[in-house]
């Protein structure tokens, strides 16, 4: 048997659809690819509405019962697992409205904005981490932005996943410290250029080469962040004597404003006694 | 697996090398005659490459070697290589020929696969309906037509395919099962099939 190329095209793109028959959904187009397989936004008959419909390439290590086992408002929800006929696996979520992560960015939003999306993708990462599940390939194609500015951590990792290489830790083996590179690096990139060097001090402590010198935990690196945003010291940043000088300048603006009026004051009223 | 690689083989030393369809043949017969004597696949390391590339770069150091041997015994090696018609109409590289035919003859033996599987299953309908509508060259015929040129219900049509995809699936998977070390190798040759 002999196939022409537009042949051979159309049965690779059929064969590579999944077969829905006999569930209750209805493809309506491919929406993504993950490190496990492919995500299609589908029609649920029953309910009458949308999800996101994930099919795995192979027999899949429990990806569906891990993150269904993860409730927490930044982890999309699974609705329900199962086995299509052509004997893949397959899980339905919830679909999420909105932008990736990298796409948000476009529109400029401000720093503070940036790491409140911190702040939610590493108190998932922490919560997941309660539970003995390591993330393995966070980055900006796998964080979503809601409609209503909520953030979702998505694809979360089996063991087959390796990583993508600039949001990778470098180390073969792939652990909790593993992920707080990966936040780092997330940050690394949410960051403004140029960055208040606190916090590109933070996304390098994140990054350090030996796993050993970053973070012991996710809290540790939320924590820093929190300093910053509260104008205090950072772990992460030995700051110079004219920073600290500045910072304390500027966490104590009214104190110091109202310091230099009485100074002020006193000094008119010293001279105006004088003449 | 030779199966599998004999087309792809010799259509890569084809445009790679520029030769002739006999000593193509030739060239390929050798490869794997070679191949089978030294143990050659034995040797494969998934953790390094994938089989295919493996192949394809043993290939193209054994048709090199061949070639540079064949152009010093016609002392001074200014032979003329016929110039191939596919290699004048065809952008692609020959890599990507090479990944072409790869997945052109996998299909090629699944689709047999799956047509033994009918007749030996007495679903020669189903794969009739199936060569009629996915392997059609040019427009293909609506389910309703073929619905009434097999006299079948247009809901018969759409189950006939979807039993002969899932099969095809299955027997592609199958062919690749046995050419590849392991499941993540198998994972990343059915996304290069599909993709």
């Amino acid at each position: 048997m002999e196939l022409s190329d537009a042949v051979l095209d159309h049965l690779r793109s059929v064969a590579a659809l999944p077969d829905m028959s006999g569930t209750r959904y209805e493809l309506e187009g491919e929406i993504g690819r993950g490190g496990m397989g492919i995500v299609y936004a589908a029609r649920d008959r029953v309910l009458d509405r949308r999800v996101a419909l994930k099919v795995l390439d192979l027999t899949p290590a429990g990806e569906a019962q891990l993150i269904a086992a993860l409730e927490h408002p930044a982890i999309v929800p699974v609705y329900e697992a199962g086995t299509l006929p052509d004997g893949r696996e397959f899980y339905a979520m919830k679909l999420i409205k909105g932008a990736r992560l990298d796409h948000y960015l476009a529109a400029q939003p401000t720093l503070a904005e940036r790491l409140r999306l911190i702040w939610r993708i590493g108190e998932a990462l922490a919560y997941a981490h309660s539970h003995c599940v390591i993330h393995r390939d966070l980055k900006p194609q796998n964080v979503m932005v809601g409609e209503f500015g909520e953030v979702y951590v998505m694809d979360w990792g089996v063991k087959a996943i390796a990583g993508t290489p600039a949001f990778r830790a470098p180390e073969v083996l792939l652990d909790q410290r593993s992920d707080i590179y990966g936040l780092g690096a997330l940050l690394r990139f949410l960051l403004p250029d140029p960055n208040p060097p606190a916090l590109g001090a933070i996304a390098a402590k994140a990054m350090s080469a030996d796993p050993a010198a970053r973070y012991p935990e996710v809290r540790a690196l939320l924590a820093d962040i929190e300093r910053f945003e509260q104008g205090m010291a950072v772990e992460a940043w030995p700051e110079p004597p004219w920073h600290r000088l500045r910072r304390f300048a500027s966490r104590n603006a009214l104190l110091l404003w109202l310091l230099a009026s009485y100074t002020f004051a006193k000094f008119l009223i010293f001279f105006l006694r004088k003449f | 697996m030779i199966t599998i690689y004999w087309k792809p083989v010799y259509r890569f030393i084809r445009l790679k090398f520029q030769k002739n369809n006999e000593d193509a043949k030739d060239l390929t017969q050798g490869f794997f005659a070679t191949a089978l004597e030294r143990d050659f696949f034995t040797r494969f390391d998934p953790e390094k490459a994938s089989f295919r590339t493996y192949l394809r770069m043993a290939v193209e150091r054994f048709a090199a070697s061949q070639h540079a041997s064949a152009n010093r015994q016609k002392r001074g090696g200014d032979t003329e290589f016929e110039t191939l018609g596919e290699q004048a109409v065809s952008t692609e590289s020959p890599e990507q020929v090479f990944e072409r035919e790869w997945q052109r003859q996998l299909f090629c033996l699944a689709l047999g696969d799956l047509r033994a599987h009918s007749e030996g299953r007495g679903k020669q309908l189903e794969f009739q309906i199936f060569q009629a509508y996915d392997l059609a060259e040019g427009e293909r015929p609506s389910y309703a037509e073929l619905a009434r040129q097999y006299g079948v219900p247009e809901t018969s049509v759409t189950n006939y395919l979807a039993w002969a995809r899932r099969m095809m699936r299955g027997f592609v998977m199958e062919r690749l099962r046995g050419t590849t070390a392991g499941w993540r190798e198998l994972r990343d040759e059915m996304r290069r099939v599909w993709s």
